[in-house]
């Protein structure tokens, strides 16, 4: 189980990689984009089972925006390049593939059942959103380091 | 005398200045910044300047900018920002250079010169994109629960839809056209090596493939906006969004009536 959950970080953390890279974010930040997008979709894979898909999404968004507003500051460069990569994972890409699968193969009920669940997990990545980005910058502060221009 | 030259070269400094941060903010908007990080940019760059009071008004497709100083003139800019494809790096620099300039670094004339310098990055190579997308299909079809085989097969098809986007279209259809037919055409190569036998799950094949059509970067930016109360800009990159994913819906649909049709019945697990 442990060794298939680290295959899944290794996953995870290239995808996002491969994402950043087609989002144009410089190369020097890949590596925090990857733990990112790692860490919150082994969250979300460690909490499924316990919280639900909403639970696990919100908690996972959330953990994916505080690691993306701590390389923001660490690194010092807008936090937009580390979340949009990051956040990936979570999105529910499979939800809307089975969602007009099932309207296609006219099974309507199943359909708006799924298009329902796509709906709850992103709203749940809307909350995990607002919730982080309502911290306080100087929460983040302790991460700085360097003098570079551009605190 | 005197004091006439001194008024225009100031007037000048300033119209420049003013350049400047027009020109940031209309990079900043285009490569895809949140609209808070436009203004608050724009801002930062004409005080850095020492211009008293400086207005914009952001919208997700371009931005009004008013501003006065001292001298009697005043100075108004309405710029109109098309759509067009995420630079994350060019937000990056754009942000590090307004923060060189708070410090001091650079005359209105050197900054007005970088900013071009940046509007002229390059992108990826076409050929690292193309890769890209292809890894990032694979992975995700992984993490949805497809096998190795499934994975390989997901790579081909994100690859070629990247060829297809880069190659074929080149920005040259509307966003609704490009995302239906990415989406029929990414669906029609997985069915395609699907039906030649390789693969298992045809379905974790075409979720792993169509992600990197998925419209993340305007849904984050939309709920981000809405979150620092830009409701109207907000609203716009909400809807792009929502576009966006019905238009992947219906490629994928499409094509799977299509494939219904030829191959009968509900054949998928």
């Amino acid at each position: 189980m442990s060794v298939h959950l680290i295959f899944e970080f290794l996953t995870a953390f290239v995808g996002t990689i491969a994402f950043a890279l087609l989002f144009q974010v410089p190369k020097e930040y890949y590596v925090n984009c990857g733990l990112a997008g790692g860490c919150g979709w082994i969250c979300y894979k460690l909490l499924l089972a316990g919280c639900g898909l909403f639970g696990s999404t919100f908690f996972a968004t959330v953990l994916v925006v505080f690691l993306s507003r701590l390389s923001a500051v660490r690194r010092h460069c807008p936090v937009t390049i580390f979340l949009v990569a990051g956040i990936f994972p979570l999105v529910p890409g499979a939800g809307i593939y089975w969602t007009a699968y099932y309207v296609v193969t006219d099974q309507l009920a199943k359909a708006s059942d799924r298009g329902f669940q796509t709906l709850k997990i992103a709203v749940a990545i809307v909350l995990g959103i607002l919730f982080v980005f309502e911290f306080p910058q100087k929460w983040f502060r302790w991460a700085e380091r360097g003098t570079a221009v551009g605190n | 005398m005197g004091d006439f030259i001194l008024e225009t070269v100031e007037k000048e400094h300033n119209r420049m200045a003013l350049n400047v941060a027009a020109l940031a903010g209309d990079i900043l908007l285009a490569s895809g910044a949140e609209i808070f990080r436009v203004e608050e940019t724009i801002n930062r760059i004409a005080h850095a300047y020492g211009i008293d009071s400086c207005d914009p008004f952001v919208l997700s497709s371009g931005f009004f900018l008013t501003a006065d100083s001292n001298s009697d003139q005043n100075f108004a800019w309405v710029r109109h920002i098309p759509l067009s494809a995420t630079r994350l790096d060019r937000v990056t620099a754009v942000n590090q250079l307004s923060r060189e300039i708070e410090h001091g670094f650079y005359t209105p004339e050197e900054a007005y010169q970088k900013l071009q310098d940046i509007q002229q990055m390059p992108a990826k190579r076409n050929l690292c994109q193309i890769l890209a997308s292809g890894v990032g299909s694979g992975c995700f079809c992984y993490l949805f629960g497809g096998d190795p085989v499934d994975c390989i097969v997901a790579f081909i098809a994100g690859l070629l839809l990247y060829v297809y986007l880069l190659c074929v279209v080149k920005g040259q259809l509307s966003k609704i056209a490009t995302n239906i037919s990415g989406g029929m055409f990414v669906t029609f190569i997985a069915v395609l090596i699907y039906q030649l036998g390789l693969g298992h799950h045809l379905s974790e094949i075409i979720i792993g493939s169509i992600i990197p059509l998925v419209p993340g970067v305007a849904f984050t930016n939309g709920i981000r906006d809405i979150a620092d109360q830009d409701y109207i800009a907000g609203a716009v990159r909400m809807l792009d969004a929502l576009l966006v994913t019905f238009s992947i819906a219906m490629g994928v649909g499409l094509v799977m009536i299509g494939y219904h049709h030829f191959v009968g019945g509900a054949i998928l697990p």
